[in-house]
């Protein structure tokens, strides 16, 4: 595992320099928050009440969560390199050093979102304390089981995203199914809770990544409970093994496919 | 010792095609054509340990498909290879850590380290200790003169210096063959000498056998033992570069003349 940490240390020592350029992003995560906070001062117009069980610090504190998720761990890498590799056949160069290929992405993609995420994290908190006030107080115990969801969230996130790219050795283009995906963690995932959902329909989201890279680890934020964070943890560890295997399996599949025309 | 056996090698690739314009375009939706081209056509050779052999041909005659399979880059339709004992459609990270590869168009190293830093790097993929990396480098920073270059970001770099340091990178790890496809291509003369003088150190100094493919003359020429002209995906001419310059004619006119008469396309040097 040597060699991936020493690309993870190269990534970051990338994206180090460009520190000042990510917190450009701030002001497309800025505008979604400021519409999103009054969106739901809207909906919670009588004081006290409750929407699907959250109260409106909750609700506003949890799309806060879920959107410096989303802006936080967007990656070029994951979800267009590794398409573009495969399409100009550069992943050809690639494959016969010693190394594995995806974990050489996902080491990359490591680096790129250690760097962005705590700097959303950063700005989120400051932008949700002067909007709504502080969160509840949280054990520092359960900060760090947040985290933790929120690092295995993440990594869920470039899985999934990898092995859509992979799927560059089968299609023309793999876009429209990040397309498709993207907007099935930022329509179902970031916005609303899964409680807002129908109760027919909450079984069925709960299969989706959503669940394992937005709600679970916001949920811990907003309503922290050891028995919650099992739950979710299990499913995160789940999720992780099988798209490791997907992963894996798309890989050994598709670059036996690999088709590089000569120089 | 054979550093290299290929056997009855063979790849075909299907290409699609598609008729101009746009019902072209319309009719390629719904019926699709493809056609199959045989890049590499039951090549078979060897090469020997501390050997420099040419591998050329014209544009499109099967060499960097050749070297690809030889790398493990892609896996042949039919046919075997053997590169230091080793399959590389089996054992192709195994085979990593004796090989290296410089693609002249291709950039390995990453643009915005220093040349010090990717070599570090190299040398971390390849498990190279930090103590023994470190001494490595030096040796590549004295064989390659990239004293001045050591602490440049390699977006920086000159395409001559970068070529040098493409070569320092695929060294790191001692590779026992070298396969380099057109490492000189784009260089002015003079970093060309300074790029086939380091190949020819290497091959001296360190017995690397190197497997290359280029189309400037002067290259095989001035480095290479045997001269190997592929066509059409298949061998036409294994020779040593010795007999093919014999006579009165020029080694670039005696290759013009094998391409012409093979059908391919002669290449300017």
């Amino acid at each position: 595992m040597k060699k991936y940490a020493i690309i993870y240390k190269a990534v970051l020592m990338e994206n180090l320099q460009y520190a000042l350029q990510i917190t450009m992003g701030f002001c497309s995560y800025f505008i979604m928050i400021f519409v999103m906070v009054h969106l739901w001062r809207y909906m919670y117009q009588s004081p006290g009440s409750l929407i699907a069980g959250y109260t409106k610090e909750q609700m506003i504190w949890y799309v806060i969560a879920t959107e410096t998720i989303w802006f936080g761990a967007r990656s070029a890498t994951v979800s267009r390199q590794a398409a573009a590799d495969i399409r100009s056949g550069n992943i050809a160069y690639m494959v016969n050093k010693p190394y594995h290929y995806p974990l050489y992405i996902l080491a990359k993609y490591t680096g790129e979102w250690s760097i962005q995420l705590p700097l959303y994290v950063a700005f989120a908190a400051l932008v949700g304390t002067g909007m709504v006030g502080g969160l509840h107080r949280m054990h520092p115990v359960g900060l760090l089981a947040v985290a933790l969801a929120v690092m295995l969230g993440v990594t869920i996130n470039g899985v999934f995203k990898l092995c859509i790219s992979l799927l560059s050795f089968w299609v023309e283009d793999s876009v429209p199914f990040q397309w498709l995906y993207d907007k099935l963690i930022l329509v179902v995932g970031t916005i609303f809770p899964m409680e807002i959902f129908p109760a027919a329909l909450q079984p069925v989201l709960k299969l989706t990544p959503v669940y394992t890279v937005c709600y679970g680890p916001a949920k811990l934020l907003v309503d922290f409970g050891a028995d919650t964070f099992g739950e979710i943890l299990l499913a995160q560890s789940v999720y992780l093994a099988a798209g490791g295997v997907l992963l894996c399996f798309l890989y050994r599949k598709g670059v036996k496919k690999l088709y590089v025309n000569g120089g | 010792m054979k550093a290299i056996k290929a056997r009855e090698l063979s790849k075909t690739f299907r290409v699609r095609r598609k008729e101009k314009g746009m019902y072209g375009s319309i009719k390629s939706v719904f019926s699709p054509k493809a056609e199959e081209i045989r890049a590499v056509d039951k090549i078979s050779l060897t090469v020997e340990e501390g050997e420099i052999l040419a591998f050329i041909g014209p544009n499109g005659a099967g060499k960097s498909t050749t070297i690809k399979m030889l790398t493990g880059i892609l896996y042949p339709d039919s046919g075997s290879v053997e590169v230091l004992g080793i399959d590389p459609t089996k054992k192709r990270r195994q085979l990593a850590y004796e090989i290296g590869t410089v693609f002249g168009q291709k950039e390995q190293l990453w643009t915005h380290l220093t040349p010090y830093d990717n070599f570090l790097f190299f040398g971390a993929i390849y498990d190279i200790p930090g103590r023994e990396a470190r001494m490595r480098i030096r040796e590549l920073e004295d064989v390659f003169e990239l004293g001045d270059l050591m602490d440049t970001p390699v977006r920086s770099l000159s395409l001559g210096q970068r070529i040098r340091c493409e070569m320092a990178a695929s060294l790191i790890h001692r590779p026992r063959v070298l396969f380099l496809d057109e490492p000189t291509i784009g260089l002015d003369p003079v970093v060309k000498e300074n790029v086939r003088s380091l190949i020819r150190r290497m091959n001296r100094e360190m017995d690397t056998t190197v497997f290359l493919t280029s189309h400037d003359v002067g290259d095989i020429e001035k480095l290479c033992q045997r001269i190997v002209i592929v066509n059409h995906g298949k061998i036409v001419l294994d020779d040593s570069t010795a007999h093919l310059k014999g006579g009165d004619v020029s080694l670039e006119k005696v290759i013009m003349e094998i391409y012409q008469s093979e059908g391919g396309r002669p290449e300017a040097s």
